[in-house]
């Protein structure tokens, strides 16, 4: 296993509130890799660590590491951490007043790219990535906003691969879509994987079984289990996992 | 994870499930008791009772394999509940033919006529068998039974045992037939009988080896006595 991003010891507060505690493990590159677990285990907190999100709620902090091919990445920019390592929110967030064409580029151009050609091609290959190019070709003009559910999410996936990112983080992408739209993004999540190494969040047991060759199961701030989906959801190891995954718990 | 109600309408399903295994067990057990008593003592009744109790089997199998559908696509189990569910389909399989085997064993009692059947007192191998066999469907039905995944790990030895006593029974027969003391006809029907006895051992072998998986994940391979005791020895 060649590992993308590893988590070494990695503990994170909210302030006072210790909210994960003493992670450890491997992204393995070119995988998917899901977190599952309850509400407020943690999960969402780890990805957000994972490219300097979360240092960016106050009072917020992080002690341990995070390897980005073998450097920390918080002794690195992070802007040029998030560059690398893009990310897509549970909920849709392209930007309110924008085109589609313009909220693609918007990366790239924030990064001081204005050369029209490379910008055009730029965002024809994130959309074209994204499986959303044949949908929106003729409307690149149009707001973003006006797209539907799914595809505004697929809107905000092209935006986080036109800047090339190594690592692609997901928080709950597929909560608020249709089975439709969900089949979708998974669909995108295995193509993606072959380019980026992907983490992504989930509530949806049986999404993370669809589409991850990892999964780690957390559980009031602590890693529980880290295995091969297959194995983790045929034979965990531990019972904690079993009890939550099967639904014997509390 | 599954909500509560959910979880309370998954569980009863797999209660039912594992009642009506444990049914079709009890009944494919009772079968082969019957299938070999009914031939011992030449009584036609017991035999035809067998007839009665693989179509009850029959009808368990199909209503087990709806249960389990039904826990596939509406459920989506995993874990132990996932293994329990693929183990019931593919043991239910294992059942049904123990029930067929049981079936055919009083096809062959039923052509004898009423009374004792002509020259088996003399056949010691065969009861031996039986008892042999029926012992491992009832180990391998209690570890379903109790989820006991120790009890099991030695049936395959326990199968060549049963391997042993059919080629000893081939012998035994041939050898009586030889002497006349056994007519042909008859001495043909024991050899089929016995070769019924076992594939039961390999379905009761199937069914252990199954409970190993569901009760602890790990898959273990049907490996043929031959290359075990090479193995054994390398």
């Amino acid at each position: 296993m060649t590992s993308k991003m590893t988590v070494a010891g990695l503990s994170a507060w909210y302030g006072p509130k210790k909210a994960i505690e003493d992670v450890s493990l491997d992204f393995e590159e070119h995988a998917t890799t899901a977190i599952i677990g309850p509400s407020g285990c943690g999960k969402s907190t780890l990805i957000r660590c994972l490219n300097r999100m979360h240092e960016t709620v106050p009072k917020a902090r992080v002690e341990g590491k995070v390897l980005l091919d073998g450097k920390d990445v918080y002794d690195q920019d992070p802007v040029s951490v998030r560059r690398r390592v893009g990310m897509v929110f549970q909920k849709a967030n392209p930007f309110p007043t924008m085109s589609v064409y313009d909220t693609v580029e918007a990366g790239l151009r924030l990064n001081g790219t204005r050369d029209r050609k490379v910008l055009d091609h730029a965002v024809k290959g994130s959309l074209e990535k994204a499986a959303l190019w044949d949908e929106v070709k003729d409307s690149l003009g149009k707001p973003g906003i006006g797209l539907s559910g799914g595809q505004q999410q697929r809107l905000c996936i092209a935006r986080a691969l036109t800047v090339e990112p190594e690592v692609l983080l997901m928080d709950e992408p597929c909560s608020a879509l249709d089975p439709i739209a969900t089949a979708k993004i998974e669909d995108l999540i295995f193509d993606l994987k072959k380019e980026y190494t992907v983490v992504i969040v989930t509530h949806n047991m049986q999404q993370a079984a669809r589409v991850a060759d990892y999964t780690a199961f957390m559980y009031l701030g602590k890693l529980i289990e880290f295995n091969r989906t297959r194995e983790l959801f045929e034979k965990p190891q531990e019972e904690l996992t079993e009890k939550y995954i099967t639904g014997r718990f509390g | 994870m599954p909500e509560r109600a959910e979880r309370k309408a998954f569980e009863k399903s797999l209660n039912e499930l594992n009642e009506n295994m444990v049914t079709m067990a009890e009944l494919s057990e009772l079968a082969i008791r019957k299938a070999i008593d009914g031939l011992s003592r030449g009584d036609r009744s017991i035999s035809e009772e067998v007839f009665t109790l693989d179509q009850e089997i029959y009808g368990l199998q199909e209503a087990i394999e709806g249960t389990c559908v039904d826990l596939i696509a509406l459920h989506a189990p995993v874990a132990r509940d996932l293994r329990t569910v693929t183990t019931s389909l593919k043991i239910t399989t294992d059942l049904d033919r123990i029930g067929r085997y049981a079936k055919d064993i009083s096809e062959v009692a039923l052509q004898f006529q009423a009374g004792p059947p002509p020259g088996l007192a003399d056949l010691v191998k065969i009861p031996k068998m039986a008892e042999h066999t029926i012992r491992m469907v009832d180990t391998a039905i209690d570890a379903f039974v109790k989820r006991n995944a120790d009890s099991v790990r030695n049936i395959m030895q326990v199968d060549d045992e049963v391997d042993r006593l059919h080629d000893e029974v081939f012998q035994e027969v041939v050898a009586h037939m030889e002497t006349g003391r056994l007519p042909i006809a008859a001495g043909a029907r024991y050899i089929l009988v016995a070769r019924h006895l076992e594939r039961i051992a390999d379905h009761a072998v199937n069914i252990g080896l199954r409970v190993v998986y569901m009760v602890t994940g790990e898959t273990m391979p049907r490996i043929r006595a031959a290359d075990r005791s090479k193995r054994s020895r390398g």
